[in-house]
Order: structure tokens, then sequence, then C-alpha cells
């Protein structure tokens, strides 16, 4: 099957959480589905999903019930995309992709509340969807049990000595042990994918835990660098705990994480199995629309191609996703020049605090969009009616500040899959 | 369904029975293959010289164009380099014009717009899942078959546009129409480390050794390849590590109630 | 005649000298069978159990099951020329025409006194069949040598199978010895001398000679100057009787001899010119010394493969049932160095052809490789720049096994480029991907430097920069690769993302000798996998090729230094 031999009902564009997610609940819906886009915001990842931890975001007010958080959202900030969604929505929607990401290998602990995470900085993450590999972190956390980490000799990106130095006066019973990984002798750097794959054979794993067992001694639990196997974490942590006899936990490490290039993985394995047809090193570079149909051009390492679909969902990401683009005057969306709803100048575009808590004006501009989720002009109006843009593209939030990234991911592509079944619904679609 | 079989160097001198069992399942499922005098697809030189590998694949892809046939390419490394030197002859047009001139010399046309399908593409695409299935006799109901995917069709997916690079399903989805059971295992579209076996042995066996391990304790009781020097690093290898190894087309042969003689077992 | 010439002494002398020259040369080839060292394996074998190893061999090949086989195998290769009957028809008769031609021309004609005449109990060369014949043969011989030498170049194009110029004299001499042979004839026929000396020979008297004469004159074609005009019909009659009685049993009519009779003809005016100034003997002496020369030089010419190409059918023959040991093998390389007859036919669907063509580089083809070989063997040194083309001919093979399949004398050649790129290497000469590591990228980095004063640009991807303007080091290019993953202690010197970083410095000369760029295992997860589509495979593989560009000539200039 070539991508531009049929007329498709979607193309997605972007392949971030929201561009994957979106393109999932789609083909989930029984629509046919093109989805354009290298997963590059996945592989950054940290494995974790944030729904909601932080509102308001000028006193850091952390939530542990997200959906509380919500609807406190939704009255300060009506227009955000997160109240918009809006909680029942939002927990459908998450639960559905981890349950998704689950049957494609990275199950996560059913979860109503936020978790906080111990993350390799020393600090405690407050995030929704936690993978069964990293909950006990939090457990052992919250219950303050003596625990040992695991640092490895050669793998720069995680520092358990830093932890137990940052968190040693909250957390007494944190210790850790610096071991040598099998065949890593003189080895002066390592890579934390190379050993998480490597822990996916018997011989590996099992010298591994010849090292750490007699190392445990009074601990209750033992946390490593996110390193247990990459593709078969599950199995491996399981083993890890039957062998050790104490709850393993995995800390995320600084991107790009293992459980990164997991999230990435899983999401791809995810959409396959829903259906969705995937073009991933292919560049969107320009997309016309006439009344039922768009035409998209794809450039790839073979040229230029274009293919044609019935809707279009925008899911580029900001600025590290291209999906934004700021020159010395303004902020401009690339692709298709929609109307981004912006500070009047580039000199309010930052606060003249760098580190202001309530974060700066650049970071809430965006596409606004109408109910349906469909991009619209400075009043109002709509550009195409079946051009949806969903994740942090759009306007009127600060997802780093807020904690919400994956939920305004997952959140907005749900709402904007519903709105657009929908659509397909009334003009006599699938 | 009419082809141009492209067999390569390796397949002939090194792997004759991924030839026959080819030949004898295609034979079986009415795919027609014609012999055209095809020479090196190139992928050994594009180390060294890229112009010259595309010229190698360029005058291949003209005898089928001049033959009006689509190619088929049992190995997965020709597959991937007539589709590279597709690519680069659109990429560089001063290459193409200088390939244009040779060919012409050689009474040879410019091959725009020939096919190119590899073996599994084909079973899969054009003669059809269930069209196979309604073939398949002696099913091997049970086996647990580990596929290797073999990089250079995989990928990358812009080029060689075989299967979906991050998770592909056509070759266990051919696994399965045998009747045996496909498994899902960690390194299955990862590298056989057949491309470094010259220039650093010790390296290549390591990465066979762990794509073997790997098949093994996923509970594999047989691999399958589709690509002639997957089959070679993994020949000897995976007999010492006790799991058996087969080409696609002999497994499926079977399955087919092909003698296991005309499948080159 | 020809025995009076031999009792002279001086063509005998000549014939033994020949012979003995022959006898030398051939002595000479066959122990270099035994000698010749190709391929690191044969410095592990003596000259004693190489002689052990061809002399078992030949016993085994003699007292096998496997002889009606090998038997079978010398008649269809050999004898009938089946392989070379399925590339070229055009080829093949040529060959049987010259063969067979030669053949006939040598029992029958050079050797009549040892052997027609002993097979041939009434064997008279002016008689028929055997004047009619020496004709046909000579005129195959001919065609062959035409059939054999026309269209080559329309066959292969400007890549064409080697030639050397001992074997295009050999092929002179034929030519001059099969039209020489024709004009004696001619000459003979229309020659009063010679009908001058037979009749003298046969005591035929004055009167008997008038009338057979003219009867020569007329159905022989001797061109008496003196006889003109019209026969006296009794006088005619007279001779044709003195003819049945004298003649006819040793002299066929010359017509039969269908291309010296024309020739007899058409030079009949001159005969007494040519007479007089001895032409007879100088075409005699010509076609003899040409035979004599040929005789000498056949051991060193390609034609020495009448006699190397059997053995070798044989020893194929014999290694097909079971594998050759090393001495044998060693063996078998040597003489395959005298077997191979430079025809060609393994160059004729190389599967390097187009390569090699395009390339502008003969030695990528097997029928220069196999001469190659013995160069990289011997010990003489290799001039730079002739070996790096070598080295390109054998490490580009494919190894697909063609030539060794469509070679008609049986040669392993596959064993033999194996064991030329193994002598290249020992030489220094081994492939790109092994002598690039003899280094480390920064000491390639400085050499490169030294000599150019600045970095070249590697290739169209490297050069643009808009290729990694986009690289934000994020390392996914390496938690991805499996041969940073599988290095083990023998680390790569730079992982991907940081080859990709040298290159959006502009430091290309830093990444061209780098081990992860010659160890790249080229599966393109990299690629696949990058966040910004950077296209790090195909980059990896333009190094490759600018660090063969740019790195071979350096190293060429400072190994001769």
């Amino acid at each position: 099957m070539n991508s531009q031999d049929q007329l498709w009902d979607v193309a997605v564009v972007g392949a971030g959480i929201a561009g994957m997610s979106a393109a999932i609940f789609a083909a989930s819906k029984g629509l046919s589905v093109l989805h354009i886009g290298n997963g590059s915001g996945l592989v950054f990842g940290s494995g974790l999903l944030d729904v909601l931890a932080v509102h308001p975001v000028k006193d850091s007010t952390v939530h542990e019930d997200p959906w509380h958080g919500i609807e406190l959202l939704r009255k300060d900030e009506p227009s955000n995309p997160l109240a918009l969604v809006g909680p029942k929505a939002m927990e459908v929607a998450v639960n559905q992709i981890m349950e998704a990401l689950g049957k494609a290998g990275m199950p996560y602990e059913p979860s109503t509340t936020n978790h906080f995470v111990p993350t390799s900085m020393g600090t405690l993450k407050g995030t929704f969807g936690v993978p069964t590999t990293m909950t006990s972190g939090a457990k052992a956390f919250e219950n303050k049990w003596p625990t040992l980490l695991i640092e490895i000799r050669g793998l720069r990106e995680f520092s358990a000595a830093q932890m137990v130095h940052t968190m040693g006066d909250k957390w007494p019973g944190l210790r850790f042990e610096k071991i040598e990984f099998p065949d890593s002798k003189g080895v002066f750097e390592l890579y934390a994918t190379h050993l998480a794959t490597a822990l996916e054979t018997n011989k590996t794993r099992q010298a591994v835990i010849d090292i750490v067992r007699p190392l445990i001694g009074d601990a209750k639990a033992v946390g490593f660098p996110a390193i247990l196997g990459l593709s078969e974490s599950t199995a491996v942590h399981k083993a890890f705990e039957d062998a050790l006899g104490v709850p393993v936990f995995e800390i995320p490490t600084m991107p790009t994480s293992v459980p990164g290039l997991r999230l990435k993985h899983s999401f791809e394995v995810a959409a396959a199995a829903a259906g969705v047809f995937r073009r991933v090193q292919s560049v969107v570079t320009g997309v016309k629309f006439d009344n039922d149909i768009a035409t998209l051009t794809l450039q790839d390492a073979t040229g230029n191609q274009e293919v044609q679909a019935k809707a279009v969902i925008l899911a580029t990401g900001r600025f590290m996703g291209r999906g934004l683009f700021a020159d010395r005057e303004k902020v401009r969306e690339p692709l298709l020049d929609l109307f981004v709803e912006q500070p009047e100048s580039r000199e309010n575009w930052h606060s003249r605090d760098f580190f202001a808590k309530s974060g700066h004006a650049i970071n809430r501009c965006g596409l606004l969009v109408d109910s349906k989720w469909r991009p619209t002009d400075a009043f109002g109006a709509v550009v195409w009616p079946r051009l949806y843009a969903v994740g942090s593209i759009l306007a009127r939030q600060d997802w780093m500040r807020q904690k919400s990234g994956s939920g305004l991911a997952i959140g907005t592509a749900w709402a904007a899959v519903s709105a657009m079944s929908d659509d397909f619904g009334s003009i006599g679609g699938v | 369904m009419n082809y141009a079989i492209f067999l390569g160097c390796k397949i002939p001198a090194m792997v004759p029975a991924y030839e026959d069992s080819t030949r004898a399942v295609l034979g079986k499922l009415k795919v027609g293959l014609q012999d055209l005098p095809f020479t090196c697809c190139g992928y050994p030189t594009r180390s060294l010289d890229l112009d010259a590998s595309v010229v190698a694949a360029a005058h291949n892809l003209a005898l089928a164009k001049q033959a009006g046939l689509a190619i088929l390419t049992p190995c997965k490394c020709c597959f991937g380099q007539l589709r590279h030197a597709q690519r680069f002859l659109e990429e560089y047009p001063e290459l193409a014009e200088r390939v244009s001139a040779f060919l012409q010399h050689e009474g040879l046309p410019f091959p725009n717009g020939v096919k190119v399908d590899h073996l599994l593409t084909v079973l899969s695409k054009e003669v059809g899942l269930e069209n196979i299935r309604s073939h398949v006799t002696a099913p091997r109901t049970g086996l647990k078959v580990a596929a290797h995917y073999g990089c250079h069709a995989l990928r990358p997916s812009a080029v060689t546009g075989f299967d979906n690079p991050m998770a592909p399903t056509i070759f266990e989805d051919l696994v399965a129409v045998t009747g045996a059971t496909p498994v899902i295992w960690p390194r299955r579209i990862d590298c056989c480390g057949e491309p470094v076996s010259a220039s650093n042995p010790d390296l290549s066996e390591r990465i066979a050794r762990g794509k073997i391990t790997s098949a093994l304790e996923s509970g594999s009781e047989l691999l399958v390849t589709a690509c002639p020097y997957c089959h070679m690093r993994f020949e000897e290898l995976a007999k010492d590590m006790g799991l058996p190894l087969m080409l696609y087309p002999q497994l499926l042969g079977q399955a087919l109630g092909i003698p296991d003689k005309a499948l080159g077992l | 005649m020809e025995d009076t010439v031999f009792n002279g002494g001086f063509f005998t002398t000549a014939l033994w000298i020949a012979l003995g020259v022959c006898c030398l040369g051939l002595l000479w080839r066959l122990v270099s069978w035994l000698i010749i060292k190709i391929g690191p394996d044969a410095k592990e074998v003596s000259f004693l159990q190489r002689l052990g190893a061809a002399i078992i061999g030949g016993i085994k090949a003699i007292f096998s099951k496997r002889l009606p086989g090998i038997i079978g195998g010398f008649v269809l290769d050999s004898l009938l020329q089946r392989r070379l009957f399925k590339v070229s028809k055009k080829r093949w008769l040529g060959h049987m025409l010259l063969f067979y031609g030669c053949l006939v021309l040598i029992v029958m004609h050079a050797l009549h006194v040892l052997l027609a005449d002993k097979l041939f109990s009434d064997y008279q060369a002016t008689l028929n069949p055997f004047l009619l014949l020496r004709n046909v043969f000579g005129v195959a011989t001919l065609v062959g040598v035409v059939l054999m030498t026309s269209g080559r170049k329309k066959d292969w194009g400007k890549v064409r199978p080697a030639r050397l110029p001992i074997d295009a004299l050999f092929g002179i001499l034929v030519v001059v010895i099969v039209v020489t042979g024709f004009l004696l004839e001619a000459q003979k026929m229309s020659s009063p001398k010679a009908f001058n000396r037979m009749a003298e020979e046969y005591g035929i008297d004055e009167d008997e000679i008038k009338g057979l004469r003219w009867v020569w004159k007329l159905d022989y074609g001797v061109a008496f100057p003196d006889l003109k005009g019209e026969p006296d019909p009794d006088l005619l009659e007279e001779g044709r009787g003195y003819n049945e009685d004298y003649c006819v049993g040793c002299h066929s009519k010359p017509q039969h001899a269908f291309v010296s009779y024309p020739v007899a003809k058409a030079a009949g005016l001159i005969a007494t010119s040519t007479d007089a100034a001895n032409v007879d003997k100088g075409l005699l002496y010509i076609h003899i010394f040409a035979c004599f020369f040929a005789i000498a030089l056949l051991p060193f010419t390609r034609v020495f493969h009448v006699v190397a190409d059997p053995i070798s059918l044989v020893v194929r023959g014999a290694a097909s049932s079971a594998p050759l040991s090393k001495a044998g093998r060693v063996n078998r390389r040597a003489l395959a160095m005298d077997a191979c007859i430079r025809c060609g036919l393994c160059d004729f669907d190389c599967s390097v052809g187009p390569i090699a063509k395009w390339m502008n580089n003969q030695e990528l083809l097997p029928s220069r490789k196999v001469q190659a070989t013995r160069l990289v063997a011997s010990r003489s040194e290799i001039k730079a720049g002739q070996a790096e083309r070598l080295a390109v001919g054998a490490h580009l093979c494919t190894d697909c096994g063609r030539c060794t399949d469509r070679c008609p004398v049986g040669l392993d050649l596959a064993d033999l480029w194996d064991a030329g790129r193994g002598d290249l290497s020992s030489k220094g000469f081994p492939a790109p991907a092994v002598w690039v590591k003899e280094e480390p990228a920064i000491a390639w980095a400085e050499a490169l430097g030294a000599e150019l004063g600045r970095v070249p640009p590697a290739g169209p991807l490297t050069a643009d920069r808009n290729q990694f303007s986009a690289c934000v080091q994020c390392q996914t290019c390496t938690n991805v690769c499996p041969v940073v993953a599988n290095s083990g202690e023998d680390r790569v010197d730079l992982a991907p993302q940081q080859v990709m970083n040298l290159l959006r410095l502009g430091m290309n000369d830093l990444a061209l000798g780098s081990k992860m760029v010659w160890d790249c295992a080229t599966c393109y997860q990299c690629q696949e996998n990058c966040p910004e589509g950077i296209r790090v495979t195909d980059i990896m593989l333009e190094l490759r090729g600018a660090a063969w560009r740019q790195l071979g000539p350096v190293r060429d200039r400072r190994r001769s230094i």
C-alpha cells in the first residue's frame, strides 16, 4: 500500500504524544489514518504521563488530585485547552492511551491521583501515569523505606550520589552503591539504552543480579536508573524483583532516556495495532484545501509526494517540534500560516524576571480553536471545516509549568477526534 | 503475475537453497519468473563509490525496464540498493544524466518507473495472505518461529517502503500463514551483524550472538530469514547455539506440501 | 624433397634446438606449478608437500571411481568445448576450426613421416583425399583465426580481456605457416623446375616428356614458358598415356587443392621467374622456420593451455568429489596461471562488469585479475597507483562465483580471488575498512591537513549545512546503534552523534578515519529514528567514500616515502 494511492479519511501531522494519540483514537473509530512524522517528541519524554499537577502556576500549587485541578482551572482559565477538554473526557482519554501502551509493552499502574516520583535530579515529580517499573519509587519515598540506589560506573546521565546528597535530609534510609556493569571494564562512557538491551538477556541480567544482591543489606527497596529492559521492561523488572526479593524501581533519567524510547516504541506498536498507516521520516511541507479534500505535500528522502485526505489534524507541537516558528518580529505557524495568538510585540514575549513563576507570555501563545478544535482566524472564523489542531501548539496553556504536557496532548486529541468523527457522521463518511 | 527475478551475487554462490525454495514456492503460487542477464546490484560498492553503485543498480533496472517487467528480489540488500539507486537518481540530476549517457551507450533505456519488490512484499501484498493460506496443505501448527526482518528492506522506510519500520508485521503475518506461531522477540528488527563481518568479525559475531540469544530466550524454536546475507551470518552460529535456521520460502514450502528436496533442505 | 632438406643437417639442428627449447619450456612450466606461491597459505606448504599432493592427486584421479566422469568432462569441456558453445557459437566454431585444423595439419602434414605414413598405408601428400583435406584444414585454421580474433571489440566494448604480445606473435606465426604452405603448394604446382626434377627422378626420356609436359601444362597447371598455342592432339594423347603410367598413381588432379590451385593459376605467369629467384626455397624456409619458432615458443604462449587445460579439468573433476588439501589448492592456483587462456569468457557476464566500465578500471575483470594475482604474489614491488587499481579490483569483487562457473578450463577462480586478496593485504593493500583503522582518526586528519592545508568537502550531504543545523545532540542515533552497543572493550572512537557534531562544526577531516564510520553496520536505525530527520547512515557511507578518495592517496604517498 502506498500512501499516495488512496484518499485518506484523516491525515495526522506530527508524531509526538498528541499526534500519536490522535492517530490511535481516529483509527479506533474506524477511520483510515495516514500519520506523518518521526516521533521526535517522544524520545524526549520521561515515560511519565502528566495530566495536571500545578495550578495556579504563579503560586506553584501542586495538586494531588488532577481532576480537581482541572475543575479549578475551568474557573480560573476557562479558555485553557485543558479546561475545554474537561476532567471527564480527560480521564477517559488518558486511561485509553495507558491501556493501549500497556498492550504494546509499556504498562502503567492504574491511577486515580497524582504520584510523586523521585527523579535523577533528586527532586520529586508530580505525575499521573507511572510505568509499573517506576511505581515502587514513589511508594519507597512515601514510606521512607530504607532504600538502596544503584549507580553504574560510566553511565554519565545518572548519579545516585547526587540523589542521596539532595534527598538524604528528607529520606534518611537512602544510600547508594556504585557497580561495574558486566563486560564494561575500561569503557569510558556507557549508554543507558545499550545497558537496557543487554539486560534483556538472561546472562547479563543474572550477572547484575549477582552483583547487586549482596549489596541490599537492610534495604527494603532497590532503585536503578531507568535501564531495566527496552521493549521487555515488564519482564526484566519482574525478573529483578523476583531475584532480589524486594521491590525494585526505575528512576527516570535525563532525556533522551530509555523510557522515552520505550514510549516511542510502544506508541508505534499501538498505532500499528490500531491500523494507523505511518510515514516515519517524512515532513509535510505544504497543505492545500479545496471544498472537501486537503492535499498535503510530503517531503522525504525520495523527494516530494502529494497525498489526499478528507480531514487534517495538526499536532506539530511548539518551537521544538517546529509547529511554531519565531522570527525577529512575531511567532508564526509555518505550515499554513495560521493565526497565532501572541503578545503585540516582541518585547512583551518575556517578563523582566526570567525565572518568573507565572511564566512568560510567549509560553501561552499559539493557535486559537473553535468549540470543535478547529483553528480560527483572529475573528473566530474557521480556516477549513475539517482542519483540527491538538496538543501543545494550542494557545492559552503553559504545559511545562502546569505539568500537564501529556494530558494536554491526549485530552485535546481525544476531544478533537470526537468532534471530527461527529462531523464525519454528518458528511456521510465512515 | 510476472516478475524478473533478481538473485544478486550471494544467493547463487552461497545460498543456492534460497533460489531453489523461492522458485518452488512461487511456482506453486503461480508467480511467473523470468531470468534476465542481471549483474551486481551495486550494494557492495556503495561504501566506496556511490556513483558506481548507482550505475550498477541502474544497469539492472534498465534491463527490467527494457523487458517491461517488475523486479522481484529475495535479497534484502539488493532490494534496498535498487530502491536507493532510484532515490539517488532523483536526488542528483547531474548523476542521473551521466548514468543515462552510460546506459544509452549500452543500448539501454533510462530506468525510471521500474517497480522493485522483495519476495516478502510480493507474497504478502501481491499474492495475498488469504490466497497463500488456501494453498497450505501441511500447516506447521505449534512451531514457534522468530522472524528476522533484515535492515536493508525495513529501513530507511522513506526509501524502501517495505513496512512500518518501527512496528512491522509483514513477516510475522507470513509466518502465521504457514500455521506456525510467530514470536515477538526484542531484537527482531535489529541488525544481524553481517555488513561488518569482514571488517570487524568480533563485533559482527557479538551482534549476531545477541540476536540469536534474544530469539532463544523468547522461546523460539526456529529462526527464519529472508535475505542471504543475514542467513549466512546466522548459519553456523545458530547451529552452535542450538537454534534451527530456515529461509522463509523453505518454511512456507513445507506448509505448501513441497518436498524438502525441492526446497534445498 | 623435405627429406633432402632435413638431410642437410641445418634444418635438423634447428629442429632439435626448437624441440629442446620447447621441452625445457614445458619442464619449466610444469615445475612452476609446484613453485609459484599464490595466497597467504601458500607459504605454509613446502615443495615436497606440493609434489606429493600432485602425485597423489594424479594417482587418485586415475584410480578413482570418478574416472569415467572425469573423462566424460574432458570430452565435453576440452574436446567439444561445451562451455564455450553455451556462451558464443561463433567463438566455439572458431576454436574448433583452429584447434582441429592445426591438429590435422600437424598429424597429416607436418609429422607425416612419423604419423600419417604409418596410419594410412597409401599416404601421399599429392593424392586425394590428402590433397583436398590439407587445403580444407588449412582454410579451417585460417577461418578459425579470423573468427577468434574478429568481433572481440564489439563483444567487450571498451573493456577487453587481457592479451599478451607473445600470444599475438603466435597467432601471426600460425597464419604465416598456413599461408606460406598454400603459397608453397601453389608454387610447386606451377613450377617447371619441380616438374623437371620429378621427370629426372623417374628417368623419363626426351620423347616421353614432350607429351607429358603438355598434359601437365593443361591438366596440372605447370607454367612452361615455352609451350604456347594448341598441342598436337596425338602428342597430347601420348602424353596422357605416360601420365597414366608414371604420375597418376601419386598425383590427384590439383584442382582439388581448391586454394593452392587458383593461386597457382593466378601466379602461373611469374612461375618461371619465381623459379629462377628460388622463391620456393625462400617460402620453404619461412614455412619451416615459422614452424620451429612456433614449437620453441609454444610453452611460453597461451597455446600451452592445450597441455595445462586437460590437467586443470581433471583437477576440477577431482576437487568436486573431495576437497583438495592445502597443498593441492596451492598447486591448483599455480596451474591456473598456465591454464588460463585469457579467453575472456569470465569477463562476459562478470557481476561487476558495468562497474568496471563505469570506473574505467579493467582490473575489476576476472581475466585481468588472473595475471594481477600472479603479479601480487610475486616478489616484485607494485607501484602504488597500480596497486590501488588492483586493490579496487580485488575488493569490489562480489564473490558471485559466475566466473568460476563459466571458466571453460575449470579454474577455481573464486579461490584465486580469495588468495589474491590475502596477498594484497600482506603486501600492504588490504580493504579500505582495514587500512583506515591502521591509524587513529586524528592522525589521518593531521596527515590530510599537512598535505592539503584545508578540509576538503566530503560529499553533498556532508556539505549541506541544513543537514546538521537541526541536530540537537540528543544522542538518539547512539542509543539505537548496535555497533556502539556491541563494540565491547574495543570501543568505537566516536559515537554517531559525535560524528554528526564534528560535521556540524565543519570538521569532516576528523570523521573520515573514524572507527565508527568504518564499523558502521549500515542498519539505518539512526537514520530512521533521528528526531530531526538527519540522514545519519547515508552520511556515514558518504564519509567512507570520501575517506577512500582522500585518505587513499595520502596513504600511498606516505608508503612510497
